[in-house]
């Protein structure tokens, strides 16, 4: 009888063992959900800013038609991405051509004192900050989520409920990754 | 602020990064201690350009008192010319009547007075026409 | 950040009751030296009825006060959208739902304060001195700082610190002053009849002790917690922006400007990023000082080349500071993943440009004064002062005329 009750005792800590590393593991996937929302607002923030930043340029600038082309196509593409990896993809490729479009804002001096272009580049500027802090935030929960999921042993437990490992948030264009905040000039 | 010659309230004018303090009744202009410098970071003549004024004691113009700090602004002469201008005795700007900063800044021929002065003229292109009517 | 909370929750506990302990102590003993037979009871609530009201208050008025005591005024983005923006960026970083209400102070003195007991009603207030002196990489560094100071929720704790050193002092005040009027004599006199005089002594020396190092020992008490929570907000600061550079330049513009904060005294001086009652020469004030020396923060976070979490803050602190000390609570130490900081970034923040920071500093304080803007359509920025009475502006360049309200 005592053995019984012994077993039992050590069934049920182990299950309140596990429920707790369940319930950590659900914790820091939500935080990484949230996390992910939080990039979300920031990339559509900045879609929604590009057909005005368009629109102001265009009277000004009038050699970098291909630009704008390409701000507006990268733009569609990373609005109409599935994975995450797809859309950072998309993403790094549109902060690029963004990138291009400020260095040649150099070259119109009446564009750089228009109240309304300086006013976008701020905003711009804010988003681009926001969008890599996002991201941030983002690759630090994917970092503390991930541990859990491989150390033991909450990889018993994530095997059992089927945690999947997320995916870092990476931006792949090299020159974009050394200065990840990236300002206008 | 007011105006230390209609005692009526100033707007401020910013255009292309150059803020003035200005009276519409009478036309005057205010330059605040700061501005002057402001105007004049782009390579540093403002010393240079301090050099020209000079106190003069012997002038009749009527004095103003600083729009800032109320202090009874003293008399300055441009150049040798016969423009003379106010200045707060304690530093805390200048007081152009109308026209009077036009015709000191036509007075250097350096880059950025020339920058400021078409600035100047292109942010009274109204009024200039109304006058030449 | 949980573990930090729940540590720093543990820490305003135990000093809230050790804070309270000292303060019954005192009213209790100079209770006693007016009055041996009734005076302790009476003293001991009067300590505590002060206290009550005086926490009451700074609960849940508190930051209003300080806010308006400091001349604050709340802003919206329009008045100064980078400074909205950065804010912004922190609370993003920082991965908090809620989003701190933003002042100005108008006062060309840099500086900065962070107030409100709960994250969700927090405040962090800047001078506009702070807004035309910083690039923004030094401005995120300063918001950053002040964004942990909410976040570790050191607010609270600091409040009621502060509280507990006020009662205290107050309450030596009140014992010095009534010695000084002999206020206590008279019953020294009449009980010395009745009971023992030795334990009357005894009492009036305990009373003279306490009432000269209460106040001192809460000081000290006080300090050194609010000196803590200045390195653990800077650990926050560089390990949120990435770039703790940005913050120690910050620091040091802030140290170096020359100008004197009008509005802080004694009480709101630990709310600032950098204490701005700063007094020249004074070796001794490192010892009593609110926050830790400056150019050690600057160089602390100058030495974290390598990595900006909270483990590298706290191994780069024991290297500079050349002694061990838990800067950093341990709770927090082992939750801590490897955090690089952002590399082949130079402070040049290339958009800064001293003469537009100044300008839109001015015109945020402007702003804030009522001032009526107006975007004339050819490009001229009208700015009208609340005292300007005719109905309309004619626009110089164009001729536009504006019609005012």
């Amino acid at each position: 009888m005592i053995y019984f009750i012994i077993f039992l005792a050590v069934i049920v800590l182990i299950i309140l063992f596990f429920v707790s590393i369940y319930n950590a593991l659900i914790r820091l996937r939500n935080q990484v959900k949230n996390a992910w929302a939080q990039i979300d607002v920031q990339l559509k923030r900045r879609h929604d800013l590009i057909p005005n930043l368009i629109e102001t340029v265009k009277g000004y600038m009038t050699h970098e038609r291909q630009i704008m082309e390409n701000i507006t196509k990268y733009r569609s593409q990373a609005m109409n991405a599935q994975t995450v990896g797809e859309k950072a993809q998309a993403e790094s490729l549109l902060s690029g051509a963004l990138g291009q479009l400020r260095v040649q804002v150099e070259n119109y001096p009446d564009l750089k004192a228009n109240q309304n272009f300086l006013a976008l580049q701020e905003e711009l500027t804010a988003t681009e900050n926001k969008i890599s802090f996002a991201r941030q935030n983002y690759n630090d929960q994917v970092l503390m989520y991930n541990n859990k999921i491989q150390m033991f042993p909450s990889n018993i437990v994530a095997g059992m409920f089927n945690f999947k490992e997320e995916e870092f948030f990476e931006i792949k264009d090299v020159a974009e990754k050394e200065v990840p905040k990236v300002s206008f000039n | 602020m007011n105006c230390p010659i209609c005692k009526e309230p100033m707007i401020i004018l910013e255009l292309n990064r150059v803020e003035i303090d200005y009276c519409p009744v009478c036309s005057g202009i205010w330059l605040d201690e700061g501005e002057l410098e402001l105007l004049y970071s782009i390579d540093n003549t403002e010393s240079e350009l301090k050099k020209l004024f000079r106190e003069s004691s012997d002038s009749k113009e009527k004095s103003f008192k600083c729009p800032v700090c109320r202090k009874k602004m003293i008399k300055i002469r441009f150049n040798n010319t016969e423009l003379i201008i106010d200045k707060c005795p304690v530093n805390h700007g200048l007081w152009f009547n109308k026209g009077e900063l036009e015709k000191v800044l036509s007075a250097k021929t350096n880059q950025s007075s020339q920058k400021v002065l078409s600035l100047l003229k292109e942010m009274f292109s109204y009024n200039k026409s109304q006058e030449a009517e | 950040m949980w573990e930090l909370i729940q540590s720093n929750r543990r820490k305003s506990l135990i000093l809230f009751f050790g804070m309270g302990a000292l303060l019954i102590l005192i009213g209790y003993v100079f209770g006693s030296y007016y009055d041996p037979e009734a005076g302790g009871v009476v003293g001991v609530f009067f300590a505590i009825v002060l206290w009550v009201i005086l926490s009451a208050l700074s609960y849940f008025a508190g930051s209003k006060i300080l806010l308006a005591v400091s001349g604050a005024k709340e802003v919206t983005k329009d008045v100064h959208p980078q400074l909205y923006n950065v804010v912004e960026e922190m609370k993003i970083a920082a991965g908090v739902p809620f989003f701190p209400k933003i002042y100005i102070i108008d006062d060309p003195a840099p500086n900065a304060f962070a107030t409100g007991v709960k994250p969700e009603n927090s405040a962090i207030a800047v001078t506009s001195g702070l807004l035309s002196t910083l690039n923004r990489y030094e401005l995120q560094g300063v918001v950053a700082h002040e964004m942990s100071h909410i976040v570790n929720r050191d607010i609270l704790l600091m409040t009621f610190a502060g509280v507990m050193l006020g009662v205290i002092t107050i309450m030596s005040d009140i014992f010095f002053r009534g010695m000084y009027f002999g206020g206590g004599s008279r019953y020294r006199s009449r009980s010395s009849s009745k009971s023992s005089g030795q334990a009357q002594v005894i009492v009036m020396i305990l009373a003279i002790i306490l009432a000269i190092l209460g106040p001192v020992l809460a000081q000290l008490f006080y300090f050194a917690i609010s000196r803590k929570r200045e390195y653990l907000a800077d650990a926050s600061a560089a390990r949120l922006t990435r770039y703790p550079e940005g913050l120690a330049n910050a620091l040091e513009k802030i140290a170096n400007s020359t100008h004197k904060l009008r509005s802080a005294n004694k009480v709101t001086a630990p709310m600032y990023i950098v204490n701005p009652l700063k007094r020249e020469g004074m070796k001794l004030a490192d010892l009593t000082s609110t926050h830790p020396p400056i150019s050690e923060r600057i160089k602390i976070l100058r030495a974290l080349q390598q990595g900006v979490s909270y483990n590298d803050y706290q191994r780069v602190f024991e290297m500079i500071h050349g002694k061990k000390e838990k800067i950093i609570p341990d709770s927090v130490l082992k939750e801590s993943i490897a955090v690089t900081p952002v590399i082949g970034l130079t402070n040049e923040d290339k958009d800064f440009n001293p003469i537009e920071a100044r300008r839109e500093a001015n015109d945020a304080v402007m702003k804030l004064n009522d001032y009526n803007f107006i975007n004339c359509k050819c490009g001229v920025k009208i700015k009208i002062p609340p005292d300007y009475n005719k109905p309309i502006v004619v626009c110089p360049r164009c001729g536009t005329r504006h019609q005012l309200r």
